[in-house]
């Protein structure tokens, strides 16, 4: 059981609910996982699950006949009255965007760069997860849906084994991994650190694209990574802030992170496109898409700072005073101490912060970028493939539910491992 | 040491005036070499454009302030009814991911993770676009017995129209209040005193009932019920509800309703089991046992971390900007395209969204300040 009591009554706009959620998430699988009666027969299970009263059957009667409908619904519409051609010839728009055609090897490498180091690390970490049956049948079904959409959207040769050379790249880290096991754990954490840099050189550099261009999904990925990358430094100096007990230094992080938090990213964005230039001196110009970045790390920061707060809450007060026995000093507690224990515990808020942040990447259709969702929307309102509205819809909607969706069960899993909540 | 803090308190509080006075500087200037200036007068004149909705009535006619007031009210109109729907079908969600019917918790799971992992404007555009202008078109509209209408032009409900003795009829309304007071009181009396059933529900909304029945039979114009009509041009007279209205708040209504379900799910397996085994051993019915028993202590957790839920939906009204829903941040870019203005307007919409916000806090600490346990302030 984690330290923490429910908070009682508190004032203010956004304050640290977030991570109460999660705390009772953890509980309530912590529960679930408990071992429960003996399995039953199929025949006892069926009794006792579906059919063990009258009120009981006719919920699922009825909710078998809701199921039916919808999956009948869903079923003809993927695949019989859906015009999937509109997919096929948005494709490219809908992951890169107006990014130059001649430029896409750089998203081409970036993305390898990931999936490489991401094989490495599950490699690396295998050892002591072993999938389950079920888990297998799931990565497979998952990796038939892609291989279909790769094989039915890409256009060229080339595109068509990039796109299944990912496989073989990820299970070749994988299996490198594997090999050399936990040695090249640094090396690899580093190599994690440096990812973003790297992908910025690779696009921005050697007369690379500018910001400006990108767009597709790969604009959702490194809008939702900026926002988290960027906005940590200052996500940690508002937590700090905000404990400090300088008064002045105190007010004005608490006032930072309400403003931010309390006004919607929407707001945000528009703000940054109409009134920020007129705030700074008129030899100052900065594009449209990094001012966005700006605002979007303040905005990203004032929840990372309520983050690193609950984390900080978290850290029991014998760690402080243990610390001061030991006579170091405020700074060096910070950094060897507190901050260690504090951020671990605070690792599945932040993914699920970074997943809210890549879900809310789609609002920036409203400066004008077009994601994945804008460029799904503008493929559908061409002339040739009027009134598919719904096939656009729903491949956009997959695709950002696919990556929030894994990520939210990678974060349960290293929940597990970190042992949050029980320590 | 303290001299050194104070100093650096110091000149952090110079610093942020030096920036403040600076930014300040720069927007007269910008605003200066536009022939403008930094104020809010220009709230005072004519709007010039339409608003499809509005709740206390607006005309282009009417001042630009009259304008913004429409969008906010627009805003907080879906907010409030998101809120309430939101709550509902989010604790309905809850239990029923800890339903005994595998089929029921299954489905519940299946909404939470379908709605939670996908963007809300993705799910705003698809609520709009491929169900709400999906269903039939006006000349074919689904009528409902004659007495509502459903069509991709909204729907027409039957609605309530004050008449001339509405005022007069809400203070008989208003004076039946004390009375049911009075009667929900000295029920609770007899309750706890004899141990009967107090139907204090029933009775106090009776008296409620009676006594604005009364009313209106008396004054002979409180309120009539008005009925839709199906025309060559729309729909008239009734309740209406745009179509745009109806795709952000049921965006809002499901999105927010997988958060809340998860809440509520983790809040009642935060009840200890001896409280649930107790209540039945108590010989409570199961719904008895979750309503008298489990809820309000699960409640009692719930709170601030749904108070965070409501917030996100107050702010999530920003969305309906994708289906051109006359909201805050919707109105906001009209006033500043029309009228420029943009520091202003949106110093306008910073304050409205966080005064809102700050509304929600206060209420939502209330409740929580009532129901938390005696002593229980840590």
């Amino acid at each position: 059981m984690s330290g923490a009591a429910p908070k009682g009554p508190r004032l203010g706009l956004g304050l640290s609910e977030d991570v109460d959620l999660l705390r009772f998430e953890q509980q309530a699988r912590a529960i679930e996982a408990a071992p429960g009666p003996a399995p039953a027969t199929p025949r006892e299970w069926i009794r006792q699950n579906l059919f063990s009263g009258p009120v009981n059957s006719l919920l699922t009667l009825a909710s078998g006949v809701f199921v039916l409908f919808l999956a009948y619904q869903i079923l003809s519409f993927v695949f019989v009255s859906a015009q999937w051609e509109v997919v096929q010839v948005g494709m490219r728009g809908y992951m890169i965007g107006s990014f130059p055609v001649d430029e896409a090897w750089r998203v081409w490498a970036s993305a390898y760069l990931v999936i490489i180091l991401a094989g490495l690390s599950y490699g690396v970490s295998a050892r002591r997860l072993r999938p389950s049956a079920g888990q297998v049948a799931v990565g497979a079904a998952a990796a038939a849906v892609a291989g279909a959409v790769v094989f039915f959207t890409a256009q060229t040769p080339l595109v068509r084994g990039l796109a299944a050379g990912a496989t073989p790249a990820a299970i070749a880290g994988a299996l490198v991994g594997r090999l050399f096991g936990r040695k090249i754990l640094r090396p690899l954490i580093v190599a994690w650190v440096l990812v973003f840099p790297a992908i910025m050189i690779i696009v921005r550099g050697f007369v690379g694209v500018p910001p400006s261009e990108w767009g597709g999904f790969f604009f959702n990925i490194i809008a939702a990574t900026v926002g988290i990358v960027a906005s940590f430094p200052l996500g940690l100096l508002l937590a700090l802030g905000r404990r400090s007990e300088m008064p002045v230094i105190r007010i004005a992080s608490v006032g930072f992170i309400e403003l931010f938090r309390g006004v919607p990213l929407v707001a945000w964005l528009i703000f940054s496109k109409f009134v920020v230039d007129l705030l700074l001196p008129p030899q100052m110009v900065i594009p449209d898409i990094i001012k966005a970045f700006l605002v979007m790390t303040f905005f990203s920061a004032a929840y990372i700072g309520e983050i690193v707060r609950g984390g900080l809450q978290g850290v029991p007060a014998g760690q402080y005073e243990a610390a001061r026995a030991l006579g170091l000093s405020t700074t060096r507690m910070m950094a060897l101490i507190v901050l260690p224990q504090a951020l671990r515990s605070t690792i599945p808020a932040m993914i699920s912060h970074f997943i809210s942040l890549f879900k809310d990447t789609s609002l920036f259709v409203a400066i004008e970028v077009t994601d994945l969702l804008a460029a799904a929307r503008r493929s559908a309102s061409s002339l040739l493939y009027f009134g598919t509205d719904m096939e656009t819809l729903l491949f956009a909607g997959l695709i950002f539910w696919a990556v929030a969706f894994s990520m939210s069960r990678w974060s349960q899993r290293l929940e597990v491992r970190l042992g949050v909540g029980r320590r | 040491m303290r001299v050194l803090r104070a100093a650096g308190q110091v000149v952090f509080v110079v610093v942020l005036v030096v920036i403040a006075r600076e930014m300040y500087l720069n927007a007269s200037f910008a605003l200066g070499s536009a022939g403008r200036e930094l104020s809010y007068t220009y709230l005072d004149s004519r709007a010039g454009f339409g608003i499809k909705e509005h709740v206390l009535g607006y005309s282009p006619n009417q001042p630009l302030f009259k304008a913004f007031l429409a969008g906010a009210t627009n805003a907080m109109l879906v907010a409030a009814i998101g809120i309430v729907m939101a709550t509902v079908l989010g604790v309905l969600i809850g239990i029923a991911r800890l339903s005994s019917n595998w089929m029921v918790k299954k489905i519940a799971l299946v909404y939470v993770e379908v709605f939670r992992n996908t963007p809300l404007l993705v799910q705003v555009i698809f609520w709009y676009v491929a169900v709400i202008l999906a269903i039939p078109r006006i000349e074919s509209s689904v009528s409902v017995f004659g007495l509502a209408f459903v069509s991709n032009r909204g729907a027409a409900l039957p609605g309530i129209r004050s008449g001339a003795d509405f005022g007069t009829w809400l203070l008989f309304v208003l004076a039946a209040l004390p009375v049911a007071a009075t009667v929900w009181r000295w029920r609770s009396r007899v309750h706890e005193r004899a141990g009967e059933p107090h139907y204090r529900w029933l009775l106090s909304l009776g008296v409620v009932a009676v006594l604005a029945g009364a009313g209106y039979v008396l004054l002979g114009d409180a309120f009539r019920v008005e009925l839709p009509e199906l025309s060559a041009h729309g729909y008239s007279g009734g309740l209406q509800i745009s179509p745009e209205f109806a795709a952000i708040l049921v965006a809002l209504v499901v999105y927010t309703a997988a958060f809340i379900g998860e809440i509520v799910r983790g809040s009642i397996m935060a009840v200890s089991k001896g409280q649930k085994e107790a209540a039945q051993a108590l010989g409570l019915s199961p719904g008895q046992q979750l309503r008298l028993v489990v809820l309000p202590q699960a409640m009692r957790v719930a709170i601030p971390p749904i108070n965070n839920q409501y917030l996100n939906l107050w702010k999530n009204t920003s969305l309906a900007f994708a289906v051109g829903f006359p909201d805050l941040i919707n109105i906001s870019t009209t006033m500043v395209n029309q009228a420029g203005h943009a520091l202003e307007t949106f110093s306008l919409v910073v304050g409205t969204y966080l005064g809102t916000s700050l509304l929600i806090s206060v209420a939502m600490n209330a409740l929580n300040r009532a129901v938390a346990l005696r002593g229980d302030t840590a």
